[in-house]
């Protein structure tokens, strides 16, 4: 174990880099006297670059030595005595890192090599031919001033792929202090940045830190030489030992402080880079000026950063602030420093504003559900608005939690999380598109590890998820989250663990050990969210943690839940049910369909009572639902896809179910990709009303259809061919029949109507479209039974025909 | 001194972990695999579409023990790991020639 760090010379470090420096400076200069230049009098000097150059040598750190050579050939007595120089050197104990160069190599830019024009920027003569040093020294700052715009994006390129390397957040839980983003090499990157954008030809300068940054370079700076001095060797990781001897006996508060200070760091770097960047490239100007008219009457966006339009409207309405993080994440545009200021004096009049209950959930839902919501959320965090509306959340900030697996402190690993969840490809990918509040995903996910910052930390009774539980409550009602909702939030919290202990746990070929965790789940729309919760939970402990295998086997795991819980398709029809309506509906219909769903079909079908039909038609989040109740007939799916391709909406699934008086629901959920019931309010109530026609045989959908555009055909490659499969064994009462086909408008209510056509009755329908290919499935009987034989081959006849085969 | 490689269920795991480390095995490799012997892969369908499941994500366990100590570990591991049913897996024994502790240059049995 170490012992507690002697604060004294702590304080002397910066000190000791300069004096260290000194020392090494007199070693090479006499070691260079006793063998370098005696056999090399002339055509030969010796220059420090890089941190050497600086006089910034740590204990342990490498000694950047230029040899800078007035030939590109050099001699065998020269290069023994080069060697012999090195090697007195090394025995001396300075780890040499040295490279022999022409002053016209100096002069290059060195795409492959960038480090090399960078370090040559802290250049220093030490000893040898002066005049040759001279030409360099002379030639170098007109270099830098002709090459100011490539050796910048090289520079910039190098930063990014080493901030990459460690997933590009400075909130890890053992970091390294030069390399990490926010360390001691982003401070570097500052004063480069500076060096370049000054040189003028006639000097590079040696420009002053920007005064909010010296304070954490010499806390960096300290604790880069202790962690050398400590381990005795160019060690720079703060490990949880390191962490221990110098924060005493509060290290997580004294990490708190090392977060505070690299995330200074960190944003000064990544201004300097995003501005390199922006200047390098011609076409990334056009696009941020094009971006500028983006700009309404509360926001001005500017250079790709939105700014508040009148402060004084912001500080009248708080709510402008919520505005500012939905507008920011729909067009992915960070808010201004002016306005992160802005805010930032504001904070203490946001929190006791929200203090009070309010509705700002609706807010805070339009947030959650733009293209680009981790990144808005992201932007709340680091302005402090998202505590200030939820100090909930503030246990959670910089705290390092130690294990052997979690790589970054609980704030960021939440964040991380969120926008794992929202890269999620794949068959995930699916799934996200299919939930329908993606916005409570991403509610529970802010909050399901926020109860680990409870006071007693892992030693308290209390366990996190009980403690995340309880803080999110508290949120919830605070913004008047509606209590449905609030219920989806508790149970993905609640349970947030349960699926990643059955991957590792169940045997996942057992229908018993099946059965008990879609017991726990409940309904596949919960199994749906809490499988993207558990994968985006798992993909942010560390960037290597969601294996392909692991992905994988949650899948699977899904799978097999999805399967136990959709599995009475048809069998287990639901008996004596309290509400007349769900009387003999499948039981599937119970599992697939939350307590508010049920409501409101239930006063639905209380509607259709006149007339003995009625549909509905609202905007879910992301499509558009067609909710229709009529007596049931053959055709009666047809007429309603029909209906909707006839107004050009592309149906994305749908579902029927039938109950023990004759009554059907039909549930269509579509898209609308013309955007036309969203820019015509009217549209939406004339296509109820066509379908509620169409329903009660007022109208022939084929009428509708006609007149409908043609699409471009996909182009020969593209083209798919018809596929239609049947399988008698995938449900217990009704054959399944799959058809992959070219999609087109219309599909849909012309494989219906084939159905239809052969006496078949559509039971379950399940429809998905990739490019230009349509894939739909229906579960269909005839008579009420499967399917036999002679009418598969004659179906799939019909269907092909209606694919245009 | 034999080393033991275990194919084994993911789920029995922390099982198998526990087995072994009361016989006093603490050291093992632990690797995510994927694999099929007799078990062979299976169908799955979703949403109507079939998966074809052809390689069964397993675990590998490595472990080198000392010869009186293999029948007891195998024995152990075999009796965590068994469920009875197909698919439990395999476990394979080899013979160790040499095992060298880096660090201090331990040999044999010490290395272990």
């Amino acid at each position: 174990m170490m012992g507690t760090v002697e604060r004294a010379w702590l304080e002397d470090a910066l000190i000791s880099l300069a004096e260290r420096s000194g020392r090494v400076d007199h070693a090479v200069t006499e070691a260079a006297e006793g063998t370098l230049l005696p056999a090399i009098p002339a055509g030969l000097a010796l220059v420090a670059i890089g941190g050497y150059g600086r006089r910034q040598l740590f204990p342990h750190s490498d000694v950047d030595l230029l040899l800078l050579s007035a030939g590109d050939r050099v001699g065998e007595k020269q290069q023994q005595a080069i060697s012999e120089f090195l090697q007195r050197l090394w025995d001396g104990g300075m780890r040499v890192s040295q490279q022999v160069r022409t002053p016209e190599e100096c002069l290059e830019v060195h795409d492959r090599n960038a480090e090399l024009n960078i370090s040559l920027l802290d250049q220093r003569f030490l000893t040898g031919d002066r005049a040759l040093y001279a030409g360099l020294g002379q030639k170098f700052p007109r270099f830098v001033e002709n090459h100011r715009d490539d050796l910048m994006r090289n520079l910039a390129r190098l930063t990014r792929e080493r901030h990459a390397k460690y997933a590009g957040t400075f909130y890890h839980l053992e970091p390294d202090v030069k390399e990490t983003p926010g360390g001691l090499r982003d401070y570097q990157l500052v004063h480069w940045m500076a060096q370049l954008r000054e040189a003028d030809g006639a000097r590079v300068a040696q420009p002053d830190a920007p005064a909010e940054l010296r304070q954490a370079f010499r806390f960096l700076a300290r604790l880069r030489w202790f962690l050398h001095r400590q381990s005795g060797r160019d060690n720079n990781r703060l490990t949880f030992e390191a962490q221990d001897a110098m924060g005493g006996s509060d290290a997580a508060a004294w990490m708190r402080e090392y977060y505070r200070q690299a995330r200074a760091v960190y944003r000064a770097a990544e201004e300097r880079l995003e501005n390199a960047e922006a200047q390098s490239s011609g076409l990334f100007a056009q696009f941020r000026d094009w971006r500028t008219r983006l700009s309404n009457r509360d926001f001005a966006v500017h250079r790709e950063r939105v700014h508040f339009r009148s402060q004084h409207e912001m500080e009248q309405r708080p709510e402008l602030m919520l505005e500012m993080f939905e507008f920011a994440g729909r067009h992915e545009l960070k808010p201004s420093a002016e306005a992160a200021q802005q805010m930032a004096a504001r904070l203490k009049a946001l929190r006791e504003y929200f203090e009070e209950p309010r509705t700002a959930w609706e807010a805070l839902k339009r947030i959650f559900s733009t293209g680009h919501a981790p990144a808005a959320v992201r932007w709340m965090h680091e302005t402090g608005v998202l505590t200030a509306l939820f100090p909930e959340l503030e246990g959670m900030e910089c705290l390092v939690v130690r294990d052997f697996y979690h790589r970054y402190t609980v704030d960021e690993h939440t964040l991380v999380a969120l926008e794992n969840l929202w890269k999620a490809n794949g068959g995930y990918g699916d799934l996200l598109r299919e939930v329908e509040q993606p916005a409570l995903l991403l509610f529970a996910l802010l909050f399901h590890d926020a109860g680990k910052g409870r006071p007693g930390g892992a030693e308290a009774e209390e366990g996190h998820v009980a403690w995340s539980l309880r803080l999110a409550d508290a949120a919830m009602r605070r913004v008047k989250m509606p209590e449905a909702d609030r219920e989806t939030v508790r149970f993905l919290i609640g349970h947030h663990l349960e699926l990643s202990a059955a991957m590792r746990g169940r045997d996942l070929a057992d229908p018993r050990s099946m059965e008990e965790v879609a017991h726990q789940v409940g309904t596949v729309e919960r199994l749906k969210a809490l499988t993207l919760v558990t994968y985006a939970d798992i993909s942010a402990v560390n960037p290597a943690a969601m294996t392909a295998w692991r992905a994988e086997q949650l899948w699977r795991l899904y799978l097999k839940v999805h399967h136990e819980l959709t599995r009475e398709l048809e069998t287990e029809r639901i008996a004596g049910a309290p509400v007349e309506l769900l009387e003999g509906f499948p039981v599937r219909y119970l599992r697939t369909h939350t307590e508010a769903e049920i409501a409101e079909h239930v006063a639905l079908e209380e509607r259709s009572r006149g007339r003995g039909l009625v549909v509905e038609i609202e905007r879910r989040e992301s499509a558009w639902q067609l909710t229709a109740i009529a007596r049931d007939r053959l055709g009666l799916f047809a007429v309603l896809a029909g209906t909707l391709a006839g107004f050009g909406m592309n149906i994305l699934r749908a579902e029927a179910f039938s109950n023990r008086w004759g009554l059907v629901l039909d549930t269509l959920v579509f898209e609308d990709p013309n955007r036309t019931l969203e820019l015509n309010p009217t549209e939406v109530d004339r296509l109820r009303v066509t379908a509620e026609r169409a329903l009660g045989g007022k109208l022939d959908v084929r009428d509708l259809l006609r007149n409908r555009p043609k699409p471009k055909p996909p182009s020969r490659k593209q083209r798919v061919g018809t596929r239609v499969r049947f399988d008698g064994e995938a449900g217990s009462t009704a054959t399944l029949v799959e058809i992959v086909a070219a999609d087109r408008p219309g599909l849909l209510y012309d494989l219906a109507s084939a159905i239809l056509a052969q006496g078949g009755n559509i039971e379950v329908v399940l429809t998905d479209t990739r490019a230009h290919q349509a894939i739909d499935v229906f579960y269909v009987t005839v008579g009420g039974r499967k399917l036999t034989g002679e009418q598969e081959a004659a179906m799939g006849e019909a269907l092909r025909r209606a694919c245009g085969e | 001194m034999k080393k033991i490689e275990a194919i084994i269920q993911p789920f029995k795991l922390d099982e198998v972990k526990t087995a072994l480390e009361a016989l006093g095995v603490d050291g093992m490799t632990i690797t995510e695999v994927r694999g099929h012997g007799r078990q062979k892969g299976h169908k799955e369908v979703y949403r109507g579409q079939e998966y074809n499941v052809d390689l069964l994500p397993k675990i590998k366990i490595e472990m080198v023990v000392p010869s009186g100590l293999a029948d007891e570990a195998i024995r152990g591991l075999a009796a965590a790991a068994r469920t009875g049913k197909i698919g439990d897996g395999k476990i394979f024994v080899y013979e160790v020639v040499e095992a060298v502790r880096i660090r201090n240059d331990d040999r044999g049995d010490a290395a272990l």
